[in-house]
């Protein structure tokens, strides 16, 4: 019985001393990384008409531009590059571009159609998996060139980080110009690179705190105009504007619902100021906040059920959230400082706002429940976020030390990549658009 | 000091106030018990600390005590090569991927640009359009990539080993094979890919950017066949735009730090093994 138990254990010992090798295979976790630009080639576009070479040279550069200004890409200096590319519909010579550290490549051709229009083809290559990442054809009016430009720039984004790009959006803003007691303000629009900027108001009234509707189309803002602040609407499109209700009292803070359909703004009666919903197709007015404290810059969230706000119901100005509804009023932010002018992320999972701690102003983010907050600028006095579409990027005004006038800035929403954005002259108050349709 | 805790610590003061033998000798005999319970604990607990030393492998201990000291050869980034390693180029042939998508619609964008006409409220026409000049930026940095790139590498900066470095005697088991040598490999392929690895860290979820790979190596350290996806990722990689990003990432990383420079001698340890690309330290989630 013994030897019977023995020969059972040495059996056992062998099922467990070999078995288990056989079957784990070596796995490594790699937990750290080198978070870096990625390397990316984008010679000028081929045009097989010479006549074309400007538009594909101003493309590629449009696009490099874009992709470098992202923090996400390295645009390698195309005087680097050893490979022409004069046929993009073959694939490349993978090895040439890897010589050079690119891991991506972006191939692209211009030609001008016998009826008018510019088409245009592009190609992105993974230099090491050595494959077509993406392949993409536009036609367009020669004059959209830009615009091409940009839509390619989000969709080589797009392909490579996982999310929505940006770029093929506007911005508003105010212009400031004059010296600083007979400021003069003006409402103006660029493009997200700064290009093709366009003033919509002359300056004679004050202007601030513009908002894009969700189609980008029409902007509300608060000016002067009738000698007291009012909300008014903006048609790009048209060039008209109207005022937003016929209030005897201050409007201001205007900001669209995410279906566009409502607009969320202070009112301020008998020196009280809450937070009022107006519905745009019934002109129909809701007032969502009651309390006597200051109650002002409404945010909705992205699915339009709850919206953030700033108060000093508790002491100080602070961020609170509420359904959309107004019911469930609680402040969600504790940290040091006051807190205000909440702008709720596209993506929804974060709350953009303003600090103020001690003498400075800071942009800071913070998850919706006021959780995780951190602040991400670098200026003395940052204030005004506003999200790109995707989430990934935020914008703000910063005024420089000792009145040397404002800007606007850019910052990726890890805290990297804080550059400023090209304004004609001194520009604070961004508002950035959805994706252009 | 709040109500409640002004209350509390009247009570105890009574309870103390009171004096009854009685208390005392109870207090003694739990003091006692305790002391008891501890010096038992101490001695039992010891006895068993010795049989699992004896019996079963302590493994995360000995990874965390010789990471440190383990003296991987290669941390630092493959030389960029600077000859093509390639076959001659062939003859082009037609495009290996899908043809380009045909194009979605006309893009012609809404006339945004022109002047507004018949305003309600007098808007002036908008007056020449100003063209934007580079104006000095004080405050900006000198290069946006570097500067990313050296707030990056300080803040993931980690001393690498020391080039002269020798691979210690040592009798303790790791993970996978249950031995050193295998902990000594994952220590090399690990530093070996970080240089090369950048996920995209901005996702709003962590987990999504979490890819498995199988790699096979040639014994020159070269990659024997492409990269294959495993696992979870394999599935996700269809639905989830940030997933197929990951991959992306993680198989160029793979492909870039080829070479592997490893022990020959050691050959059948990594000839095959998985690669578990999480980024989720790097990520505030």
């Amino acid at each position: 019985m013994r030897r019977i138990g023995i020969a059972f254990a040495a059996v056992l010992a062998m099922i467990l001393g070999f078995a288990a090798p056989a079957s784990a295979q070596l796995r490594v976790d790699v937990t750290q990384g080198n978070v870096q630009p990625m390397p990316i080639a984008i010679p000028n576009f081929a045009a097989p008409q010479p006549s074309d070479a400007a538009a594909g040279q101003n493309i590629a550069g449009v696009v490099r531009a874009d992709l470098q200004r992202s923090g996400l890409f390295k645009s390698l200096d195309p005087k680097s590059f050893v490979d022409h590319i004069t046929n993009i519909n073959a694939p490349p010579t993978y090895a040439n571009w890897r010589v050079i550290n690119a891991q991506g490549l972006v191939t692209g051709q211009v030609q001008m159609q016998s009826d008018g229009r510019l088409r245009v083809d592009f190609r992105l290559w993974d230099v090491y998996g050595e494959s077509q990442m993406l392949g993409l054809q536009y036609f367009t009016t020669p004059e959209n060139w830009r615009r091409i430009s940009h839509m390619i720039s989000d969709a080589i984004y797009e392909r490579i980080t996982g999310e929505k790009g940006y770029f093929d959006t506007r911005i508003v803003f105010i212009s400031e110009s004059g010296p600083a007691l007979a400021r003069k303000k003006r409402l103006a629009v660029m493009d997200e690179d700064g290009a093709n900027p366009i003033f919509l108001t002359r300056g004679d009234y004050m202007v601030l705190t513009p908002r894009f509707n969700p189609s980008a189309q029409i902007i509300a803002y608060m000016s002067y105009i009738s000698g007291k602040p009012r909300v008014y609407l903006f048609d790009l499109e048209s060039g008209r504007q109207q005022m937003l209700g016929d209030f005897p009292e201050m409007t201001f803070s205007p900001r669209f619902s995410p279906d566009g359909n409502k607009v969320a703004m202070t009112l301020e009666k008998n020196g009280n100021s809450d937070i009022y919903v107006m519905d745009l197709r019934t002109h129909g007015v809701v007032r969502l906040t009651t309390d006597p404290a200051i109650d002002t810059a409404p945010s909705f969230s992205p699915d339009a059920s709850k919206i953030a706000f700033e108060s000093d119901r508790g002491g100080s100005q602070q961020i609170y959230v509420m359904n959309a509804d107004g019911s469930d009023q609680h402040r969600i932010s504790f940290d040091a400082g006051r807190n205000g002018t909440p702008v709720w992320s596209p993506r929804g999972d974060l709350i953009a706002f303003s600090n103020q701690s001690g003498d400075s102003f800071h942009i800071g983010v913070m998850r919706t429940d006021g959780s995780g907050a951190r602040i991400i600028s670098n200026g003395w006095e940052d204030e005004g976020p506003t999200w790109a579409p995707n989430g990934r990027v935020l914008m703000f005004s910063r005024t420089l030390r000792g009145g040397h006038g404002s800007q606007i800035w850019s910052i990726d929403v890890t805290g990297r990549n804080e550059q400023r954005v090209q304004t004609p002259g001194d520009a604070s108050d961004p508002a950035w658009s959805p994706l252009i349709q | 000091m709040s109500r409640s805790q002004i209350q509390t610590r009247n009570r105890i003061s009574q309870a103390t106030d009171a004096g009854d033998w009685p208390w005392i000798a109870a207090w003694i005999g739990a003091l006692s018990l305790h002391l008891a319970i501890v010096v038992a604990t101490l001695f039992t607990w010891s006895h068993r600390l010795d049989i699992v030393d004896e019996s079963a492998p302590v493994v995360p201990v000995d990874l965390v005590t010789i990471a440190p000291k383990t003296n991987i050869i290669a941390t630092a980034r493959p030389a960029p090569k600077v000859q093509p390693d390639v076959t001659p180029v062939q003859a082009p042939t037609p495009p290996v991927a899908q043809p380009i998508t045909p194009p979605q619609e006309d893009t012609e964008p809404p006339p945004v640009d022109t002047a507004p006409s018949e305003p309600l409220i007098k808007a002036p026409p908008p007056p020449p359009v100003p063209k934007l000049k580079p104006q000095p930026q004080p405050d900006k940095p000198k290069s946006t990539a570097d500067s990313i790139n050296a707030l990056l590498n300080n803040v993931l900066a980690t001393p690498s080993a020391p080039q002269n470095a020798k691979a210690a005697n040592r009798t303790t088991k790791g993970f996978g094979a249950q031995t050193a040598m295998t902990a000594d490999i994952q220590d090399a392929l690990r530093s070996m890919i970080r240089p090369c690895w950048s996920p995209q860290v901005g996702a709003p979820n962590a987990a999504d950017l979490v890819v498995d790979f199988d790699i096979s190596l040639n014994p020159d350290g070269s990659v024997a066949q492409a990269p294959q996806l495993t696992g979870q990722s394999a599935s996700m990689v269809a639905s989830n735009a940030y997933t197929r990003a990951a991959a992306d990432a993680a198989r160029r990383a793979i492909m870039e730090c080829a070479p592997y420079k490893l022990p020959a001698n050691q050959y059948g340890t990594w000839r095959a093994f998985t690669f578990h690309f999480d980024p989720r330290q790097m990520m505030d989630q």
